[in-house]
This record gives structure tokens, sequence and C-alpha cells, in this order.
């Protein structure tokens, strides 16, 4: 298909090749001193932040739904790890005490009830995908039985998400206030602030970013994801076909939401800290940004989008702190109006455009003018 | 040590009452201030304190605020005793400036006339060198006694009242007799109610059962707030003493003053919830515009708010000194008018279309810009307005800095206005009214002008308006342009009941959508109706559970709830077309 050039089977070797360079490579070069832990760890984040983007494209570039609350997933699967990490202090912290130092500070004796089963890491990571899972399982199932779709889920689900900082950010929840968790010291018993440590973190990022790329790779190629773009271009004509459309959105937000959870737990140990202003929809439409620049509907454009809006962010916050946000909204407004296919769209659109413009000069000789088929371009 | 004080005042204080039972409280103003000038000034010079303090207890006979003026200068050392050479002491004020030599010209504290030496030549004094006429606690407790007595009789209605309130602490029955010759005479209702309410108060540690009974029973009748605490300590003793028919007559008072207060509370949240959902409507009128009637999602619209705040701040600034701002290290000094405070508040008046066209105008160009290219993509003109969002943030913040700035209302604004113990703050008040007016507006303007004719039919059906020769375009614009300046509208009114700052708008945004997707798109009416209904439920919440944000996020959980119900909102705009 020549609309599509970058999902075609030639690309797969570019493809393994970048999967090696990121799993294998650079480590390795760190292993050896060549690519700095700080530079590493960075790459770290900008994984965890393509794993997020690529359900965020999930939602939206293949079933259509924009999810404004795919932080707000991250998020909460960054705070199940985070709670581990906070028992893992243990004594360690500012007060010396057995409690994280925030409940020390709230005046509290010890560890409330919902708080003991996370110092066993496989419950933690079992939350990872439950919480988030379970919190789009009722908000999608609620949304999708009444037919709610379009901007107005957009909508839901930005409320849904300002809801749940605005309950964060109290100390009452004891999830850390608006300081959430941080000064975490150790993970199955590793020192979270040695290099190596931070480099199998980074190793576990990379593998679970090539497994999520190849697994949805796999899933929208499946019948099922026929059926999700079906949904995505006229959900009524499936809907009418047969389907029943509400599960498979319901199925496909759950997923969505447990993968950027699984993100967002690999997030927090990398990055050190996790708080409430991680969830806000600002956040979300951050990632969408990235996902809108990259390429939408495409499985390579997430990561794209994700990895380059991140370093241009890294180096324009130092470079130009003021300027920076203008930077982000003004490329935003030119990707949504220029680029609909991003990054990754770019060469077939430049090369429709290449052919639109010979098409024009071809008709153009002709006495006679076919416009017919320019005027029914909306 | 304050007892014995006490004891020696005692026969004073009977006296003092007694002539002020005798003397008329009436009397020609100016007699009363020679009579009042003259009594001070025998009472400075006094032999003994003890007649000090009888001379000043007597005041009470006609307590005036010009008395207590007389006291706060005693009191302060500003009454000086001058002593001439055969020995007659005279209390003296200064007057005048300061000569060379420090000292002030005099005059009679006794009739104001200047006091002349022998030789009829004007005394002058310096302060440093002549003693001043001093208090001690006594005369000090005698004068504030004096001047209770004059607050009572304060010829301002407010100073009155709360005399009359603070009379009633320490139920002191001494107080009695002047509060009840002062409801004789008293003509104000709420005054009057406030001397019964204190009279009875002081009756519920009467020595007499009945008198006790009664008082309750007053005060029940009355739904004192005042009293509640009283009360209950009342009945407890009673209780402890077994006295039945007071505990009787206090739980059945008590009783009436709880009920008092649950209603107030109902009503106060009935308004408060009015208040928060007109704010709520004024900053979602636009949105119902553009997002309702167009299917934009204009998520600059909390920009184009703090824009219209911001545009508020800069017309206050040129009314008053001017502004200056430095955004791109490029200084723009804007002049200003510098027009005297009393006609500061004028400047509301040209702030508010002012903040429309302002917002307008931005809009009409985000229109032509961006778009006007996405109507047929409405995600998309949800994340292109985000972008634009960002931009216009941020373009706030190197402007006018990221710091709130400060917007003055005007201070008629800050006062309130209480019927029957429920406060109705002006603001709020305020709130409503300008709420009522935008929708007025706004319905005036969609169903009685050619432009709302215009932009309904375009809504409806935009092919069949386009081919009866509307120039739908033109209405989108238009539309969307009204849209944002009533965004900024909303932006002049919050900047009246908050801060100002560049993140503004984001505040409102979450609700305003709220606000709209509830009310069923393209319905002013239904915009209107969820608008106040998520401002009560917002307040009623919230004073029951006594928790902000908990309620907020169970009102969001409710509104997810609602659209299970109503998945188009309160008010469907019917039609059969799909999508």
């Amino acid at each position: 298909m020549p609309s599509q050039p970058f999902t075609g089977r030639v690309q797969l070797p570019v493809l393994i090749l970048a999967a090696v360079f990121l799993v294998v490579v650079m480590p390795a070069l760190n292993a050896f001193g060549i690519i700095e832990n700080f530079t590493l760890n960075l790459w770290g984040k900008y994984l965890c932040y393509s794993i997020m983007a690529i359900s965020i494209d999930l939602l939206w570039g293949y079933t259509g739904l924009l999810c404004l609350g795919q932080a707000l997933f991250f998020t909460l699967g960054g705070y199940m790890m985070g709670m581990h990490l906070m028992l893992m202090i243990g004594k360690l912290g500012q007060y010396k005490s057995e409690l994280p130092d925030f409940m020390v500070f709230l005046g509290h004796t010890e560890i409330p009830a919902f708080w003991q089963p996370f110092y066993s890491f496989p419950f933690a990571l079992a939350m990872v995908f439950l919480v988030p899972g379970l919190l789009s399982y009722v908000f999608g199932y609620l949304a999708f039985r009444s037919r709610i779709k379009g901007v107005y889920f957009s909508i839901l689900t930005q409320a849904l998400t300002y809801g749940m900082a605005l309950l964060f950010f109290k100390n009452d929840l004891l999830m850390g206030g608006n300081n959430g968790f941080t000064d975490f010291r150790t993970l199955l018993g590793a020192d979270l602030r040695t290099a190596s440590t931070q480099r199998i973190l980074y190793i576990c990022t990379a593998v679970l970013m090539v497994a999520v790329v190849a697994g949805c790779k796999w899933l929208t190629n499946s019948r099922f994801g026929l059926i999700q773009r079906a949904i995505r271009d006229s959900e009524n004509r499936v809907l009418f076909s047969g389907y029943a459309t509400a599960n498979f959105k319901l199925f496909i937000f759950v997923t969505s939401a447990m993968i950027a959870a699984f993100a967002g737990a690999l997030y927090v140990p990398q990055v050190g800290i996790i708080n409430p202003s991680e969830m806000t929809t600002e956040k979300s439409l951050e990632a969408v940004v990235w996902v809108a620049l990259g390429g939408r509907g495409t499985l390579v454009g997430p990561v794209v989008g994700a990895i380059s809006v991140n370093a241009l962010k890294s180096w324009a916050t130092r470079a130009y702190p003021d300027l920076w946000v203008l930077i982000l909204g003004g490329t935003f407004v030119l990707i949504v109006m220029f680029m609909p296919k991003g990054i990754v769209g770019l060469p077939s659109q430049i090369q429709e455009i290449i052919a639109k413009i010979r098409r024009r000069s071809l008709q153009a000789d002709p006495v006679q003018p076919a416009i017919s088929s320019e005027t029914a371009d909306p | 040590m304050l007892k014995s004080i006490f004891k020696t005042l005692a026969p004073f204080l009977q006296s003092g009452l007694q002539l002020g039972v005798a003397f008329s409280l009436i009397g020609s103003v100016e007699a009363r201030e020679v009579s009042i000038r003259e009594m001070i000034a025998s009472a400075t010079v006094a032999k003994t304190p003890a007649e000090q303090r009888q001379i000043i207890l007597s005041l009470k006979s006609n307590p005036s605020p010009e008395v207590v003026k007389w006291f706060d200068r005693w009191k302060s050392g500003e009454i000086f005793l001058h002593e001439d050479s055969s020995g007659v002491i005279t209390p003296v004020v200064l007057t005048g400036a300061a000569a060379g030599d420090d000292s002030f010209a005099t005059v009679r504290v006794s009739d104001g006339s200047p006091l002349l030496a022998v030789d009829s030549s004007a005394v002058r004094i310096n302060p440093k060198e002549v003693e001043f006429a001093e208090t001690d606690s006594g005369l000090r407790r005698a004068m504030r006694e004096v001047a209770d007595l004059a607050a009572l009789a304060d010829p301002d209605l407010s100073k009155r009242i709360r005399a009359i309130q603070d009379s009633a602490i320490g139920q002191k029955s001494e107080k009695l007799p002047e509060l009840q010759l002062l409801l004789t005479t008293e003509k104000h209702p709420k005054a009057v109610r406030a001397l019964e309410e204190s009279i009875a108060i002081i009756q519920l540690r009467s020595p007499l059962a009945g008198e006790r009974v009664a008082a309750c029973e007053r005060l029940g009748k009355l739904n004192s707030l005042a009293a509640q605490d009283t009360i209950r300590t009342i009945l407890k003793e009673a209780e402890a003493a077994k006295d039945l028919p007071t505990a009787h007559a206090a739980k059945t008072a008590l009783s009436a003053i709880e009920g008092h207060i649950s209603r107030i509370n109902a009503a106060g949240t009935v308004f408060r919830g009015i208040s928060l959902g007109s704010v709520l409507l004024v900053v979602a009128i636009g949105l119902a515009i553009t997002f309702g009637l167009m299917g934009i999602i204009n998520m600059a619209h909390g920009e184009l708010i703090a824009l219209g705040a911001y545009t508020t701040y800069v017309i206050q600034n040129i009314f008053a000194a001017g502004l200056n701002l430095s955004p791109f290290g490029i200084s723009i000094s804007i002049p200003g008018m510098n027009l005297p405070a009393g006609s500061m508040g004028m400047y509301f008046v040209v702030a508010l279309p002012a903040s429309f066209l302002a917002a307008a105008l931005v809009g009409l160009l985000l229109e032509r810009a961006v778009i006007q290219f996405l109507y047929r993509r409405p995600l998309e003109s949800l994340l292109a307005t985000w972008g634009i969002s960002l931009v216009l943030q941020q373009l706030l913040r190197l402007v006018f800095g990221a710091n709130n700035v400060q917007v003055s209302s005007p201070s008629w604004l800050s006062g309130n206005w209480t019927v029957n113990d429920v406060v109705f703050g002006w603001n709020r008040v305020f709130v409503i009214g300008f709420a009522a007016l935008i929708i007025v507006v706004t319905w005036l303007v969609l169903n009685k002008t050619s432009l709302g004719l215009l932009i309904r039919a375009v809504m409806q059906n935009r092919n069949m308006a386009a081919c009866m020769g509307v120039r739908t375009e033109r209405v989108n614009m238009m539309t969307f342009a009204f849209g944002c300046g009533l965004a900024g509208l909303a932006g002049a009114f919050l900047s009246q009941i908050g801060n100002v700052g560049p993140s503004l708008g984001q505040n409102y945004i979450v609700d305003a959508f709220m606000t709209v997707v509830v009310g069923g798109v393209g319905n002013i009416l239904g915009t209107v109706i969820s608008a106040l209904g998520i401002g009560m439920a917002d307040q009623s919440l919230q004073q029951y559970l006594g928790n902000p944000v908990i309620g907020k996020i169970l009102v969001l959980g409710t509104i997810i709830l609602f659209l299970q119900w109503r998945p188009a909102g309160i008010f469907v705009t019917r039609s059969r077309s799909l999508d």
C-alpha cells in the first residue's frame, strides 16, 4: 500500500535493527562508559513515555477514541509501584521509621491496612495492572454502554482525570499528597541509585517497549484489529453488522490502560519521584501530542513522537525556558493543521502532494478542465 | 483587689443608674455640649478619686459620643492642668501649631474659650512642662461604663446594635434597667429585637424561675443565635438542679433555635449553590455557543477567559496610574489617566465591553487562522485549540508575569445584606445578577437578531442554509467570535471575585465542559439548568460532607452516572440523522 509505506514488510529489518540498538547496543555502550548514565536514564524515561504513547495510539489511532486520561493510568501504575518502593525504604528514611516519611509527618503511627500487602512485590505488580484496569473497566463500561463517543468521551475522561488528580492532591488519601512519593532506595534488594540497577531497568523498559510494539502489531493485524479500525471509521456500520462495539471498545480501553500503567510502573523507579502533577489532563494532552507528531494509526509513530518531543523538550527547556511552551503549542497547531499523518506519514504526504501537482499540470494541458475531483474535497 | 474596687464603686453605680433614670435623656444639643465639657472639666480638677468617679458616673444621664470623645482625650493625656500664679487649676487642651519654644495655645475644657492670663494675654504652655490630667483604673472603669451606655444610644444603628449585643455578655443583671429603659424609647425594629434578645439572655440568670422560663420562651421565639450557647449552659445547670420547668423551656427554645439554624444553613446553601451555578453559567455560556452550537471543542476557552480578566486589569490601570509591561524584553508603557478614586469604579463599565471585544477579536483570528479548517474534524479541533491554549497562556505569562495581578473590585461588592440571619454577600448577588444579564443578552442575540436567526439556521442545517444563500463561513466566524467574546466577559466577571493569573481559566474549564455536556448540546436553557444544578449539588455536598474536594469528585461521578440515564444531556436535540 503506497499510503502507508512504514507498515510494509520492507521496513521490518529497520525495526529489528532499531530494537536491537535500543535493547542491546545502548546498555552495552553504557556499560563500557561511552554513553553516560544520565543519558541512558533519560532514554529510559523516553521509552516509558513511548509505551504510554503506544497505548494512546491503540485507542486513538486505531479505535478513534481520544482518551485524555492516559496520564492517569500511567500515574496510577506508577503509584502502585511507588507504594512498594516506599515500603522498601524501611528505616532508611528521614524519620528513621518503618513508616514512609510523609505518614510520620502527618502523625500516623502505623502503616494503614491498604498499604500492608504492598510489602510483597508480586502483589504490587499485580496491582499495577489491576487498579488502573479496574478503573478503566468501570469507567469504560459506563461510558460505552451509554454510547458516549467522540468528543464527549474525551471530555469525560478529562473530567475523570481532573477528579482523580484532585483526590491524589489530598493528604487524607494517604498517598503522599502533593509531594507524592520520592527518595526510593531499593527494588527487589537492588540499590536503585547504582548505575547497574538503572541499566537493568532501562533494558526492562526497552524490552517491554519492543514487546508492546510487537504485541500491538499482532493485535492490530488480527481480525480484532480489523474490527477496531472499522469502529474507528464507521462505528454504526459495525454495530449494524452485529458486532457489540461496546465490548470491543471496552477491551481495547482496558488493555491500553494496563499498558500505560505498566509503563508508569517502570517510569517511577527510573525517575525516582511520582506525584499527582503527573496525572493532570495537561500531561495526557501532551502525550497525545507525541502521538499526533509521530503519526497516529502506526505503531512506530508514537515512539518516534514521544522520543523526539521529549528530546526537544529536554533541550528547549534548558535553552529557551520561556519559549518552550510556545514552541510546543505552536508545533502542535501546525501538525494538526498541516501534518495529519505526523512525521511517519510525512514521506507519503509529500508523495501525495507531488502526485497532486503532477495531476494538476496534466489537467492544465487539456482544453476541457475536469474539476469534479477537486471540488469533492472538503 | 478588683473586688475591693468593685465594692467601692457599687454605690456610685447605683447612684449613676438612678441619675440616668431620673434625668431626661433628651436635651438640646448645645446645652448638652456645654454641660458635658463643664462636667469633664470639673471631674479633672476634683479633689479625690472618689469625687472624680462620681462626676464621671453622673454623665450616665446623657451618654453621647461627645462624652466618649472627651474620655479618650483624657485617657490619652491630652487634657493639661494649668496652674496660674494664684494656685487656681484650669483644665485646658492644646490647640494650633507649636511655636518656636514648643509651646501651644490653649483653650479651656469647660467652655472652649481661650485661656487668658491676668493681663488678658493668651496662655501658652509647653506640654512637656505642664502636668496632664491622669486617670487611675477605677476612673477608667467608670469611664468605660459611661462609654458602654453611650454606645447603646449611639446614633449609628449598626454600632448601637453591636453595643446592645455586647451588653448581654456576662449576663450581668445590673445592665437590665438600662436596657429596659432603652427598649421604651428605641424605634428601629432591628435594635428592638437586639434589645429584647439581650434582656432575655440576661434574664436567663434571673433568680425567679418564672422569669427564666419566660426568657427561654422569648429567645426561642426570637430564634436567637447568640443565646444558643447560654441556653445550653442553662439547660445543663437546670438539669443538675432538677429545675424541671426551666429545663423544659430551655429544651424547647434550643430545638426552635436549632431548627432556625438548619433553615439558615439550607437557605445559605441554596444561595451559594445558585451563585456558584451562576459562575459556572457565565463561564460555560461561551462554550455552549462554540461547542454546543458549532461543535468546536475550544480548549482555549479558559485562556480567552483569562484574556478577558487581563483586559479588565489593563483598563483598571489605564484609569489609574498606567502600566508598564516588558514582554520579550521590550518595554511597553501604557499611560494612565490618573482619575480620582471616586470615578475609579467606572472602569468596570468600560472594562466589560473591552474584555468582550478583546476576546472576540482573538476568537475571530483563531477561527480564520485555524478553526475554519477543522470543522469536520472535532477531535482535531480539540487538539489544535489545546495547542493554542498553551501558546496563549504562555503569552499571557510572558506579558503580565507568572504571578497573579491585582484587580480591585468596587467597594460596594464587599458588603452584605442580612435577611433573617441569612447573609447575602453583595459579590454573590452581583454574580447572580450578572449571569442573568448575560443569559438574557445571549438569548436576545440568538432569538431576536438577524445574526441569531442565521446562527440557528446554520447550526440546524448547514447545507440547507448555504443553499438558501446564507454565507455560512461568515456566520461561523461571527458565532465563534461571539462565543469567545462571552468568554472574555466571563473573565472580566471572574476578575471581580477571585485572583487573576495566567492559569485562571484552567480552574474552570473542566467544570464548564461538564456543564455544557450535561445541559445538552445546542441548548441555552439546558446550560442554565445544568449550571444551576451542578452548582447546587456541589454546594450541598460540600455543606453535607464538609469537604470540598470529595464533594467535587462526587459531583463528577454523579455527572457520569447522569449521562448513563440521559447520554445527550438534559435537553436532546431531536434529529433523524445518525451521528
